[in-house]
């Protein structure tokens, strides 16, 4: 359908410039917060403009450490977040690949139970067995390790139903075709069905990174070490101290830093994921 | 090369529902079998059963001199092309139709002389080669799927309704184009339809199936000329075969229910006195007589073919079609009377709808 209807245009485009700055005005004041120094920003004389901080506030948080609280660079945390991160979503992808693979593709006892146990699991977040998991995970000596971080948050759910859904539209034929092919289980899964599934991975890393990126009660347990801390566990740590002004600067610079690898993701993989959303190739 | 041999096949689905009830046939070397019948009659199962989809619940398929029942099929020597084409949507033509053979380790300058060889048996160019199945039309994409079946030069093609989605004009044309390919390669082929007309111009051997069984073997004409029973013969030929429910009164005359009398052929029906006919009569085998002798006809509409008219009326009490060449004027007026040859008339038990 082809309209032209300039009012509601320049409506709409209004309604969107409000949401972004809606969206964009917190992220700015946090950056202009970054660029001050504590006294202006407890003072409460912060402005709209950047203050003369810059340079200082993030060569601080990046060489010197942040100071009283956490005693580690934040590029050592966004190296622990990205590690873990990474791990969390390409695990997450492998595992529910294969065992989607496994049910919509095999005949084997309890199949269907095993799809239900996966099923089930949805209902129970990591905060509900977050004791069990603490003691499996420190009772394997994995307490402070990436290992520790990642692999407990591994078990998708989610990306498991995901690709049963898109596996069971791939058409029969393509398996028979791929059978008469001489292409045995491995080539098919390989050959033909991670291709198809390419937007569908795409959409779903990033999806998972950035919910692996924001990890925060698992972390925030498992990590004692201050040189295995992420990010997200940093920016709480400089915030909560006592007996003392909080460094809000460093805070919102470390904020800041902790947005964009998330941000790169998304914006590097925006046209897999707006099409691995929208549109299968079959 | 390879004949291919089944001998008492059923299959029995694990819900207890038999969908292939002691088909036997064989197929001759080189020869092209087409399996026709209704949907649901077991046709594309029996098909899926030789090209190894499917497991045999009972009896013995034979590829060659060797039973295939255990064998899987990418070791049964066939290749199949399917009714949606089951193009690889993320290979290219060229990848698509080497997939086979890589899979095989053929290697590589061998694969690259097939698929030439094959784009030129098919008319697909370099260009086309290098796109992706969903730049393509239907038609080009059949012609794909059959590339791919043809490099991997199996013993025997499947075929499994592969015309059913192209639009009318195009499945003429792709029709000639199998059965060139074949008399070409002369390569064993089996191919389903439900398409009596496909069937007809493609076989060398023609299967009817009914319900999971074989009504009727053998050459098209044969088929068409002397159909073994009420289905295949109704099955056979567009417009179908006009019914006639009579009771057989004298040797070469059966009194019809609905009124009137018809002559058959005694030399070759025997049917025994007084027994209750099925009588068939080809649409194009009927004339109108001009001199008020014959059957009654109620004569209903005229359609115009344009290659003749169809003229439908009813006769006894029933349906029934006439078929008139382009040269004949339609009748006018609704009363007419039909001339029906007596060698013209097939006759079929009522009960068990078998040729008598």
């Amino acid at each position: 359908m082809v309209e032209n209807r300039p009012f509601g245009n320049i409506l709409a485009h209004l309604i969107l410039i409000a949401g972004v700055l809606v969206i964009v005005f917190p992220v700015y004041m946090a950056f202009v917060a970054s660029t001050w120094d504590p006294a202006t920003i407890a003072n409460g004389k912060l402005g709209l403009l950047p203050g003369p901080y810059l340079v200082e506030n993030y060569s601080r948080i990046l060489f010197e450490g942040t100071g009283r609280t956490t005693r580690a660079h934040v590029d050592v945390m966004l190296l622990n977040s990205f590690v873990s991160a990474m791990i969390i979503a390409t695990g997450k992808i492998a595992i529910s690949l294969i065992s989607s693979y496994a049910i919509v593709y095999f005949r084997f006892p309890l199949r269907m139970v095993a799809f239900w146990l996966i099923f089930l699991t949805l209902m129970f977040p990591v905060e509900v067995r977050i004791y069990p998991t603490y003691k499996i995970v420190a009772d394997l000596g994995l307490l402070d390790t990436y290992a520790g971080l990642s692999v407990p948050l591994i078990a998708s759910a989610t990306a498991t139903l995901l690709f049963r859904q898109f596996f069971m539209t791939v058409p029969d034929e393509l398996l028979e075709a791929a059978k008469i092919d001489a292409a045995g289980p491995l080539r098919f899964f390989k050959d033909v069905l991670l291709p198809l599934s390419r937007t569908n991975i795409a959409a779903l890393f990033v999806i998972l990174f950035i919910y692996g990126w924001n990890q925060y009660l698992w972390p925030l347990l498992i990590t004692t070490r201050d040189d295995m801390q992420t990010v997200v566990i940093g920016i709480k740590k400089i915030v909560t101290v006592q007996d003392a002004l909080t460094e809000w600067q460093l805070a919102m610079a470390t904020a800041i830093l902790a947005m964009l690898p998330p941000v790169l993701v998304v914006v590097v993989m925006q046209k897999l994921f707006v099409k691995g959303l929208v549109e299968t190739e079959k | 090369m390879a004949s291919v041999l089944l001998d008492r096949v059923f299959k029995t689905y694990p819900g207890g529902f038999t969908a292939v009830k002691g088909v036997s046939f064989a197929v001759p070397d080189g020869g092209f079998c087409v399996l026709v019948g209704p949907s649901g009659c077991g046709k594309s199962t029996l098909l899926r059963m030789i090209a190894g989809l499917e497991t045999i619940s009972d009896g013995a398929i034979s590829i060659g001199d060797r039973v295939v029942n255990k064998v899987e099929p990418m070791d049964r020597d066939i290749a199949m092309v399917f009714q949606n084409y089951a193009l690889y949507p993320h290979m290219s033509v060229y990848d698509n139709m080497a997939y086979g053979l890589r899979n095989l380790k053929t290697p590589e300058p061998e694969i690259r002389a097939r698929v030439s060889e094959a784009a030129k048996i098919l008319e697909l160019d370099d260009d086309m080669l290098k796109r992706k199945p969903r730049q393509l039309s239907g038609g080009q994409r059949q012609r794909v799927a059959m590339g791919r079946a043809i490099v991997r030069k199996p013993a025997v093609f499947l075929f499994d309704e592969p015309l059913s989605n192209l639009d009318a004009k195009l499945r003429v044309q792709m029709r000639i184009e199998i059965r060139k390919l074949q008399r070409r390669l002369k390569t064993t082929s089996i191919y389903v339809t439900h398409d009596q007309l496909e069937a007809m111009t493609l076989a060398d051997m023609l299967v009817v199936m009914n319900a999971g069984r074989v009504e009727q073997v053998g050459a098209p004409l044969e088929l068409y000329e002397r159909p073994a029973s009420v289905f295949v013969a109704g099955f056979l030929g567009s417009p179908p075969m006009n019914f006639l429910d009579g009771i057989v009164e004298k040797p070469g005359r059966v009194r019809l229910t609905g009124g009137g009398e018809l002559a058959y052929d005694a030399a070759h029906f025997g049917p025994p006195l007084g027994a209750e006919v099925k009588a068939g009569v080809r649409p194009e085998r009927v004339t109108f007589s001009n001199d008020g002798s014959g059957l009654p006809f109620a004569l209903e509409l005229v359609e115009e073919l344009g290659l003749g008219q169809l003229v439908h009326g009813r006769v006894a009490g029933g349906d029934f079609t006439v078929a008139l060449p382009a040269s004949h004027n339609a009748p006018s007026g609704e009363a007419q009377h039909l001339a029906i040859p007596a060698d013209a008339v097939h006759l079929f038990d009522t009960k068990t709808g078998a040729r008598l």
